[in-house]
């Protein structure tokens, strides 16, 4: 056979796994190389909705995809979250640009709730997207409806939540727990169970894996601390004081063990006799867990 | 009339024999299929996300159609020289252009109309899936945004007729007519920061101000005929702003098409 007829395969059959070996050394060295994040790149708004022409809900939900997808690769290990603080500002800004291109999409409005809410607890931007979500949506009554809760359970404002929870109420299909919930939030009391009653019917309509996963735990921590206050106040039923600490309960046959805090932090009561723990409902980095 | 039919008849049969349109209706059913994945990854709005990318396919792929074979219908005549042929027959300048425009116009309805069934076949299998999640989708809003998007294709072609009246390449058409479309796209968009720059914090000089204002009157308003916002979310379109955007395609094409007419009648064939 001739030289010219073999040449092509010969140099097809060398350079084929060359070229393999090489993209992966070359991707491999690519990802050593000292640079910023990609994720943090972000335009402002207006020039987003320039550049988008006529895709503008197209490049909402990409945003948005790319912030659950940033949240959802935080997960190091089985329950250890590693995330920045300038982090949350990135996502916080991602998830404001998805909602001024399409101000009506719902789910931006969730993922920054439960994220930005109980897991940054950033309460205020959260708040702000809650707010921005149901002056548009205003047919929808689960946004309000988690404005509401959010004034309650994290800046203990009972009037403002009431006010926000009676205004899902009076939506249309809003549940009719709803007017309930919101009799019960303008009374001080009750922290807890009230937050274990919420967090169920959220985790009713949520679809979202990564959010359900985070939901049902939370919703673990919430009984046993409710299981603890219980005994907290049979202590106090008996001896008129508050408990020093929660090993206490346990002296006095009242509870049979303090539980374990499946974010990894540890229960304790404070000198109000209310239960916290050391985890404030985060997954707690196990480098500084001894804080 | 009865010049301009076969005109628009025979440019409608070569654009439909035109090989881009398979790569067209490929990429666009590309776009429908991954559909199914992405909305599947949505928590809530389901039906939000599935109206966006099944309205941004059909938009993106009419607008290939528009820039790969509508302006080639206009420019093959040119380049190849047939259009001696029909200029030897008795019919004027004008009457040949309007053909062209008709068939074009003809060629972008039964391609949109084609795509846009199968972006709602898409729509219904996705809602079908997932029923809970399709409260507020209304088909009435989606088939009119597939209206307006049709609509706005007619308007870029007539701009493209325009172009092609008097550059000597298809290419430079086809630059043109990319150009406008952004600018057309963005200009609602770009009027609404230089009138209001401290959002983004730049300052911007009253001579770009006056400037975009102008293009604002010259170029085509694009941004009107995209209601997808509005078809993904099923909110109302009144009837008046339907009716004033089948005027403003209709005015608009007429007075780019004139001007064309008026200078195709002086151009000179090499």
């Amino acid at each position: 056979m001739r030289v010219s007829r073999i040449f092509p395969i010969v140099l097809l059959v060398v350079f084929i796994p060359v070229h393999f070996n090489i993209i992966s050394y070359v991707s491999q060295a690519n990802r050593n190389l000292a640079n910023g994040d990609e994720v943090n790149v972000l335009l402002p708004s207006p020039i987003l909705k320039i550049t988008s022409l006529d895709y503008d809900g197209l490049v909402s939900d990409a945003l948005y995809f790319k912030a659950m997808l940033f949240y959802g690769s935080t997960y190091v290990g089985e329950q250890q979250r590693k995330i920045f603080d300038w982090e949350y500002t990135w996502f916080y800004n991602t998830l404001t640009a998805a909602t001024d291109l399409d101000p009506y999409f719902l789910d931006p409005y969730f993922l920054a709730n439960g994220v930005l809410g109980w897991e940054a607890k950033r309460v205020a931007e959260a708040n702000l997207l809650l707010a921005k979500g149901s002056h548009y949506r205003n047919w929808d009554y689960w946004l309000p409806f988690y404005l509401g809760f959010n004034y309650y359970y994290f800046l203990s404002d009972n009037t403002k939540a009431a006010e926000y929870v009676m205004q899902a109420a009076q939506k249309p299909g809003a549940d009719p727990f709803f007017s309930v919930f919101a009799s019960r939030l303008a009374y001080k009391g009750n922290r807890t169970e009230n937050a274990i009653i919420f967090l169920e019917g959220v985790l009713k309509t949520s679809r979202n894996e990564t959010m359900r996963k985070d939901y049902k735990i939370r919703i673990a921590t919430l009984k046993l601390m409710l299981t603890l206050e219980k005994g907290v106040a049979v202590y106090k039923e008996r001896t008129g004081n508050n408990p020093e600490k929660l090993s206490v309960l346990v002296e006095q046959h009242i509870i049979d063990r303090i539980p374990e805090d499946p974010y990894g932090g540890e229960f304790y009561v404070d000198n109000d006799g209310a239960v916290k723990t050391t985890s404030d409902l985060r997954y707690m980095k196990k480098e500084n867990s001894k804080k | 009339m009865q010049l301009l039919w076969p005109i628009a008849i025979i440019t409608f049969k070569e654009g439909i024999r035109n090989r881009s349109i398979y790569g067209i209706s490929l990429l666009a059913l590309l776009m429908l299929l991954a559909n199914f994945v992405i909305s599947g990854m949505v928590a809530q709005e389901v039906s939000k996300v599935a109206v966006d990318i099944a309205l941004s396919a059909i938009s993106f792929s009419g607008l290939l159609l528009v820039l790969f074979v509508g302006i080639n219908l206009m420019a093959k005549d040119l380049d190849r020289k047939t259009i001696y042929m029909v200029m030897a027959k008795p019919i004027s300048r004008s009457q040949y252009l309007i053909g062209k425009y008709i068939g074009v116009i003809l060629l972008i309805t039964v391609c949109m109309s084609l795509l846009s069934f199968f972006a709602a076949v898409s729509l219904l299998l996705i809602k079908f899936g997932h029923p809970t999640f399709f409260q507020r989708f209304s088909w009435l809003m989606v088939g009119l945004s597939f209206f307006f998007t049709t609509l706005m294709l007619i308007l870029v072609a007539a701009l493209s007729f325009l172009f092609s009246s008097f550059t000597s390449t298809s290419f430079l058409t086809f630059i043109l007519t990319i150009i406008s479309y952004i600018i057309g796209m963005s200009l609602n968009d770009v009027k609404a920061l230089v009138e209001a720059p401290q959002s983004v914090g730049i300052t911007v000089s009253p001579v770009t101000v006056k400037i975009v204002q102008a293009a604002y009157y010259v170029f085509p308003n694009l941004s009107l005929f995209d209601i997808k916002l509005q078809a993904a979310h099923g909110l109302p379109v009144p009837v008046t702003y339907v009716i004033g955007i089948v005027a403003y395609t209709m005015v608009y094409s007429v007075i780019v098409m004139t001007m064309a007419c008026l200078i195709f009648r002086k151009k000179e064939f090499p």
